[in-house]
């Protein structure tokens, strides 16, 4: 009795995960510090901006109690430049933030999800792994705080028509033995590629299997008869008929 | 004298749009019609017009300079004609479309063209080759015009936007989009949206949809007054007067309307039009308007301002009509600064006027001298500006024009200048902007901002909002004291304004809340004494005044201190619980401005910390802001973009000024090409505890916030040690290294900039350290506080030892002598620190190293807390 989910994870699930970046906001009222499960938050003092998790940020947002500051990324220009880079470049998407100095040995290795890379000091050349769905849920909660909201929308739009054509450009090399390159795919994109991916490697396995198949079947009635040339299989045709 | 004669109109063309325009000298007047000629009338005469012939039929508009003029005609050409033999020269543009508009720049240069395509042509008239396009409108072009400088244009577009490029650049390029002001026109309607650049430079007016003549001001592409025209169809044209004191205006509602800009009030208005009004043109000079109707009949009006108000036309240039000027100052206060290259009037000074019997008088018009020179008048003829035949004034004296503004834009003064004049620091409040259209920010502070809107009526609407708007309710009150300073923290706001109409200056305070009832109070300051800055703490509120009177009230109203500011006139003043700084200008340097000096004292103690001491700046930098930190250090920031702090100011002559931040080495700013500038507010903790500078960010050449201002920006501090292209360098070297291979050098590369990091952060550190402890010493500390110095003791601590780690790694042995120095820097306060160094030491291996910290440590025990001693 198999859950009737595709393989992977859902969109929902994928936003879900992406609540848990970090964004900078400035709030608009004093809260006072939280003990979460998640780990404990910092109190609140306007005007002075805070790092929080998304899901926070948009719960205070929607309760107009907190401005979010869209992270650098998120702006026309340098959404311009990674466009002209995703377009320049037809074979492999622009790449990741770059990674922090390697910590000493004794921590934890950092992975995106804990890495500040959505709040008002990240780096603003890159897409982080969350770039669509945190931006889709900015501009969708928090549009007003954004300065130029349409064209952020558009642009990232076409930055999401640019780089999923590359991936499915992508499954034509995907043949037997066939790799591509996927470095500085976002979540979202993944979730999205998923399925159509793998049911394309699927497909071509099972062609591939059937052709195995015969194959095999062919080989291991060869060694039941014992013939070992080929030279001989019309005869062995002939006179099984 | 000039009688008032029938007006009579010339046929100059057939039936249809006729346009018409004058030389700059305004001796000919062209006119250009649907017939295939052009007509010139020679200013002053009655003589038959000279006829052009061989031009296009059906033009549309007309250009001249001085010896040509410039057609442009509905089959899409634009040609060029002499005015000395009256004959077409060439064709300067051939479009595919009907040509709308054509304009000229002042110098005559350049004539753009705006036609039905897209792209407006700008064209050299000397060679027809040089060709400037400007293609950021969608629709087609209605109207182009050059201001008086020639280096911006406004495109007034079918699609209801006016586009503003400059022309200086070789490339132009768009500065500005103007959406709702001009209507959205048909190309081939008779209406107008040309964009009217008002003389004095500064501004511009366009008809709008509600029929009124809207001005803009072009600092800050804010809406400035309208003239109300009360037409009762749309606007067909409209000209400022030469001096820009007037305004001429007409629509299809056949009125001619003359417009007073100062007061924007109707001073006449001609209802015997017979047709609408195609084209209007004042001559350069005199009193004369001429227009041309829709019938292709031209009329000449001689004396059209009355002669009650001739003597407007007779001012020199007129400023616009802003709300606010600009030029009053930041501080309201009366400045003799000048806008750039305006003529300025002093209004005390008006137009002379005939004294009883004086010779002009008695001997009449006819004996003046400029009716004999009548004939002399056109004997050198200034064609190509030059000047030397210079304008002359009403009093056929030749003007100071070609002197320039009376302040030289220099600071340095001329040696021969006979009267020496400092450069005093004009006062200012921290925090407030100048009049932005008809708003203004008052104050911005951590807690809020207060802004000022003037309303009509004469009365202002002040606001105050607040950032943790639960904590506090944002208010807003109608104000008819016309504030026009203010304070605000957590406890209160604090306005003040200025004596007006023989009210005395006034000092409103305002708490927010308190557990008894509001007790708001006002105080007048004596009469004829001003107010130059005002300041707000936690327990006093302070005023310094014109008189140089530094008041010191209490939150209740009570004053609790007068004195006289030894330093004059003042400039500011801030205030930090008991603590009061005042800034005034003090003795003039070597290059004549007045060098500023602070006092800072308390109140409470009745102690003078610091007396008259230097306010550190560099030469041709002004201070843009004076505050204190949230942990109550004082905090200036200089035109520079520079972030100092006073260190030891709690002790008499210890005080130094220490760069916090300079924010043109901001990493934000690495790539280069962003322009922008930061508008100070704060200087406090963020919330990791470590200090940032809370700042609006300017875009572009802005240099004061809108209002509503921008969301408040933090960055954290970083006292200037190496300049940021180094580091923008660096990092771009570094990125190369990264994608090329990751060898040795890269990586030595990489240490050496985190190095460079660790010592900002040791120099930040030990500033705000010493800032502390120096709090501490002369407060009693809060548990907080002393968990807050010792923090910060081991924050060096480790930074030394980061830095330790490094000079360890280094590769060389002789750099010991570096890493004993390190470890003789630690605090060390709890014992450890020492501990961990010889660690540090003993991992690399460097025994001496390790047998001197072991000595250092002995010593540490011994109490011997050697203050430099003599080996």
């Amino acid at each position: 009795m198999a859950l009737p989910l595709p393989p992977g994870l859902t969109p929902p699930e994928i936003a879900f995960l992406c609540e848990m970046e970090l964004v900078t906001i400035i709030p608009r009222q004093r809260l006072e510090a939280l003990e979460l499960l998640g780990g404990p938050l910092k109190p609140l003092v306007p005007p002075q901006r805070a790092s929080v998790p998304l899901w926070h940020a948009l719960l205070l947002k929607r309760q107009r109690r907190a401005n979010i500051v869209p992270p650098p990324w998120l702006s026309p220009e340098p959404l311009t430049a990674i466009l002209d880079h995703e377009t320049k470049y037809g074979d492999t998407f622009s790449p990741p933030p770059r990674l922090p100095p390697a910590p000493s040995s004794n921590t934890l290795p950092f992975a995106p999800p804990f890495l500040p890379s959505s709040t008002a000091d990240a780096a603003a050349d890159a897409l982080p792994y969350h770039w669509l769905e945190l931006g889709e849920m900015l501009l969708e909660a928090a549009a007003d705080d954004f300065e130029d909201s349409d064209s952020v929308r558009k642009l990232l739009r076409g930055l999401r028509e640019v780089r999923m054509a590359k991936l499915r450009q992508g499954v034509e090399v995907l043949d037997a033995a066939g790799g591509f390159e996927m470095t500085g795919v976002g979540g979202m994109e993944l979730g999205e590629a998923r399925a159509f991916i793998t049911g394309v490697i699927d497909g071509l396995r099972k062609i591939a299997a059937s052709r195995e198949q015969q194959k095999r079947d062919r080989d291991r009635e060869e060694r039941e008869n014992g013939y070992s040339g080929t030279a001989d299989y019309d005869d062995d045709e002939m006179e099984m008929q | 004298m000039a009688f008032p004669q029938q007006l009579r109109g010339k046929q100059a063309h057939v039936d249809g749009p006729t346009f018409l325009t004058y030389t700059p000298d305004g001796k000919k007047l062209i006119t250009t019609g649907v017939d295939p000629f052009c007509r010139v009338f020679s200013h002053g005469s009655d003589e038959e017009p000279t006829n052009v012939d061989d031009c296009q039929e059906n033009n549309t508009a007309v250009a001249a300079g001085n010896d040509f003029f410039i057609t442009g005609s509905e089959d899409g050409t634009v040609s060029k004609y002499s005015l000395e033999s009256n004959r077409f020269e060439e064709i300067l543009v051939r479009s595919t479309l009907p040509v709308r508009d054509v304009a000229l720049s002042p110098d005559g240069n350049w004539v753009a063209v705006a036609s039905d395509e897209l792209v407006v042509y700008v064209v050299n008239t000397k060679d027809m080759l040089q060709v400037k396009r400007l293609r950021d409108q969608n629709r087609s072009v209605k109207h182009v015009s050059f201001d008086r400088t020639g280096t911006r244009l406004a495109v007034s577009c079918t699609d209801g936007i006016v586009y503003i490029y400059d022309m200086e650049l070789e490339e132009p390029e768009m500065i500005k989009k103007v959406e709702s002001m001009i209507k959205i026109l048909e190309p081939e309607s008779g209406l107008s949206s040309k964009v009217l650049w008002h003389p004095d430079g500064r501004a511009f007016a366009a008809p709008t949809g509600l029929r009124e003549m809207q001005v803009m001001s072009t600092n800050d592409w804010e809406q400035q007054r309208s003239f109300k025209t009360g037409h009762s169809a749309d606007i067909t044209a409209a000209a400022w007067s030469p001096n820009g004191a007037l305004l001429a205006t007409t629509s299809s509602d056949l009125c001619l309307s003359l417009w007073d800009v100062k007061t924007q009030k109707l001073l006449k208005k001609y209802d015997d039009i017979k047709a609408t009004i195609q084209a209007i043109a004042w001559h350069p000079t005199e009193n004369t308007l001429s227009y041309t109707q829709i019938d292709g009949r031209l009329y000449i009006h001689n004396d059209f301002v009355p002669p009650e108000h001739a003597n407007i036309l007779q001012k020199p240039i007129q400023p616009a009509p802003f709300f606010h000027d600009p030029s009053e100052g930041r501080s309201n206060a009366a400045t003799t600064a000048l806008a750039n290259g305006t003529k300025y009037n002093l209004p005390e000074r008006r137009q002379r006027e005939d004294t009883v019997d004086s010779l002009d008088s008695l001997l009449g018009p006819e004996f003046q001298d400029d009716e004999q020179d009548e004939e002399m008048a056109d004997f050198v003829v200034d064609d190509d500006g030059a000047g030397y035949a210079p304008a002359v004034n009403g009093h056929g004296k030749r003007t100071n024009g070609h002197l320039g503004p009376l302040e030289s834009l220099s600071k340095r003064r001329s040696y021969t200048s006979a009267i020496f004049k400092p450069q005093l620091h004009e006062p200012f409040q921290p925090g407030a902007t100048p009049w932005r259209g008809n708003r203004r920010l008052l104050c911005c502070s951590l807690i809020g901002y207060v802004s000022t809107i003037s309303q009509e009526g004469d009365h202002h609407t002040v606001e105050v909002k607040f950032y943790d708007e639960y904590t506090h309710r944002n208010f807003h009150f109608t104000d008819i004291y016309l504030y026009d300073k203010a304070g605000l923290n957590d406890h209160g706001t604090l306005f003040s304004c200025q004596p007006k109409d023989g009210n005395p200056a006034r000092i409103y305070y305002r708490p927010h809340e308190t557990w008894t009832t509001r007790t708001d109070w006002r105080t007048d300051l004596p009469a004829g004494e001003s107010v130059a800055a005002i300041a707000l703490s936690e327990s006093y509120v302070v005023v310094t005044t014109s008189t140089n009177y530094v008041r010191i009230f209490s939150l209740f109203g009570l004053p609790v201190r007068v004195y006289r500011q030894k330093s004059s006139p003042a400039v500011t003043c801030a205030a930090w619980r008991d603590y009061v700084l005042t800034v005034g200008n003090g003795p003039v340097g070597g290059d004549g401005t007045a060098q500023l000096l602070y006092t800072i004292e308390n109140v409470k103690r009745d102690e003078v910390y610091q007396s008259e001491d230097i306010v550190a700046l560099p030469p041709n930098t002004n201070l843009t802001s004076v505050f204190f930190s949230a942990d109550g250090d004082p905090y200036i920031y200089d035109s520079d973009g520079v972030l100092l702090t006073l260190l030891h100011w709690r002790t008499n002559g210890q005080a130094r000024w220490v760069p916090m931040l300079d924010t043109k080495c901001l990493s934000r700013r690495l790539g280069g090409g962003k322009e922008e500038s930061y508008w100070p507010v704060c200087v406090a903790r963020d919330a990791n505890d470590k200090h940032v500078f809370h700042c609006m960010i300017l875009k572009g050449s802005e240099k004061y916030p809108t209002n509503p201002p921008p969301m408040l920006s933090e960055f954290p501090l970083e006292v200037p040690l190496s300049s940021s292209i180094d580091k923008a360098r660096e990092r771009e070297r570094e990125e190369d290294k990264e994608t090329m291979s990751d060898d040795e050098d890269g990586s030595s590369r990489k240490a050496e900039n985190q190095q460079q990091m660790l010592e900002n952060q040791y120099v930040l550190l030990s500033t705000l350290h010493s800032q502390l402890s120096e709090t501490l010493s002369h407060t009693r500390p809060t548990l907080d506080q002393k968990r807050d110095l010792v923090n910060k003791e081991v924050e060096i601590d480790k930074t030394l030892l980061q830095l330790l780690n490094f000079e360890c790694a280094a590769v060389a042995e002789d750099r010991g002598m570096k890493a004993l120095e390190l470890v003789t820097l630690m605090k060390d306060t709890n014992g450890k620190m020492l501990e961990f160094a010889l660690k540090v030491a003993e991992r690399y291996r460097k025994e001496v190293l390790m047998e001197k910290i072991r000595d250092l440590q002995e010593k540490k025990l011994m109490g011997g807390e050697d203050d430099g001693d003599f080996v």
